[in-house]
């Protein structure tokens, strides 16, 4: 059975917020009630610190412009990067350069937990992975059957986690197959056509199941499109309804 | 991939099957170097640790940056170097706002070994867990230089220590060797970052928060002194 999510970005509401002090705006795109995924889009002011937390559920961030600095493993992220952590995986504080814009993807809801709340610290995931990966320009692979297309590995699948970078040339279609615990394929230039709708950078869809979903196809100007998907840790974690997940929760309703 | 920050920042457990409970065995060892200011802010928790489960603390060298000169060197001034020192500090403060208060950056990058000599006097006179406070205090409050024998000999006056021995210890490089044993032993334990927390059987690469420490402790069985769980083992 395969389910899936698409989000045209052109049509989700922005919201101004704030959160201890941090001001953002964000658009929710999925918002995990119906026990699906979540993903949220934020553009923190330059000015943030944003503090150190963690999610209740394994993270891809895919930052797609601007800047955020992490200094301690002196993790300075520019666009393309992608910043993985499992769920209950502590990290920051990191600061945003100006023009920062990022997807935070989820494979259902995480909530949002302060480092500062001391329950929480015991809750952290001692065996947690942390990755990090930059598209570079080096490192791209001809994709086969697809002339003038091309693909790079940001985090290879024997991690775990796997995360793809792909160019399509207008008109080529994306391979395709099934995602076992959810996949984010997300338009990161160009366009993409899927199910009727064109959807435009930062626009995308959320496919999971054990059936390979329609493969999407490239528009008039090509398409770059980041395909993220999870593995086991995406079934832990998550809001239980106790303990610190009710405070997670609390406080993500709080921020968007 | 192709970051250098890929590798887990958090712990890396062994077995966690919980342990027999025998505080005199078990070890915790900690791996920093006193220029680190992670490492400054892992004392407090080391001191809180064995005074709370009754462990014995091993406190031992790591270098940093052999590199450094023995009067030490100016830090690079551009930009992005002091954009950074100054993220590393405001992170630290974010971790351990209370015992950050009075730390500031020394002016000077600071040559560790002689330090790191006068940590093996402490450790054969029995005072290495206060000697090793003092020195941190010494650069990261104080600003002073842990490259010269006169701070040293201020950090032993402060931890019990007979200054005047631990200078003419310094004097004659009396424990020169035995630092470098130690730094190199750290080389082949494939410790690469300050702290490395060997905590029973679970290393811990990096600082953490003490509740990560104490969840280590107990899962393999340690818990605090005192604890009814404990009674109910014995």
């Amino acid at each position: 059975m395969l389910k899936q999510y698409v989000v045209d970005a052109a049509k989700v509401p922005w919201k101004s917020s704030e959160t201890d002090g941090l001001t953002f705006q964000c658009q929710v795109m999925l918002d995990g009630d119906d026990g699906g995924p979540e993903a949220i889009r934020f553009r923190f002011d330059p000015t943030s610190a944003v503090y150190a937390h963690m999610h209740l559920t394994s993270q891809f961030q895919l930052l797609i412009a601007g800047g955020m600095d992490m200094p301690r493993g002196q993790m300075n992220l520019r666009p393309v990067s992608i910043h993985y952590t499992d769920h209950n995986t502590p990290y920051g504080p990191f600061s945003c350069a100006p023009g920062h814009d990022m997807l935070v993807l989820h494979p259902k809801s995480g909530g949002l937990i302060s480092m500062a709340n001391r329950d929480a610290r015991r809750k952290i995931n001692l065996k947690a992975r942390l990755l990090v990966a930059h598209l570079e320009d080096q490192h791209w692979s001809a994709l086969e059957d697809k002339p003038g297309s091309r693909i790079q590995s940001l985090i290879p699948a024997d991690m775990g986690p796997e995360a793809l970078v792909i160019e399509l040339t207008a008109g080529a279609e994306m391979p395709t197959a099934p995602a076992a615990y959810g996949r984010y394929e997300v338009v990161l230039a160009g366009s993409v056509h899927c199910d009727g709708e064109e959807l435009g950078p930062a626009g995308f869809r959320h496919v999971q199941g054990d059936e390979a979903p329609a493969p999407l196809r490239a528009g008039p100007q090509g398409a770059r499109i980041a395909l993220l998907s999870f593995d086991a840790d995406a079934l832990e974690g998550g809001l239980t309804g106790e303990g610190i997940a009710v405070t997670a929760a609390q406080a993500m309703a709080r921020a968007i | 991939m192709n970051s250098p920050a890929n590798a887990p920042t958090g712990a890396t457990a062994g077995s966690e099957a919980p342990a027999p409970l025998d505080r005199n065995k078990f070890m915790v060892a900690v791996f920093a170097d006193f220029v680190c200011p992670y490492s400054f802010i892992t004392i407090d928790q080391m001191d809180r640790l064995s005074a709370e489960y009754g462990v014995r603390v091993l406190w031992r060298p790591h270098w940093l940056h052999p590199e450094t000169p023995p009067d030490g060197k100016p830090y690079d001034d551009n930009p992005d170097a002091t954009k950074r020192r100054a993220a590393v500090m405001d992170w630290v403060k974010e971790m351990s706002p209370e015992h950050t208060t009075q730390m500031r950056f020394p002016d000077r990058m600071q040559n560790s070994f002689l330090a790191f000599e006068a940590l093996e006097f402490a450790v054969d006179h029995g005072r290495s867990m206060p000697f090793k406070s003092a020195v941190f205090t010494r650069l990261w409050n104080a600003g002073e230089d842990i490259g010269k024998v006169a701070t040293l000999q201020k950090a032993a006056e402060t931890s019990g220590l007979d200054a005047d021995k631990l200078g003419q210890a310094l004097r004659a490089r009396q424990y020169s060797q035995r630092a470098l044993a130690a730094v190199t032993q750290a080389r082949d334990l494939g410790v690469t970052a300050t702290p490395t927390m060997f905590i029973g059987r679970t290393r811990v690469n990096g600082w953490h928060y003490y509740e990560v420490i104490q969840t280590i402790m107990e899962k393999q069985g340690m818990t605090p002194l005192g604890d009814p769980a404990e009674v109910s083992q014995h």
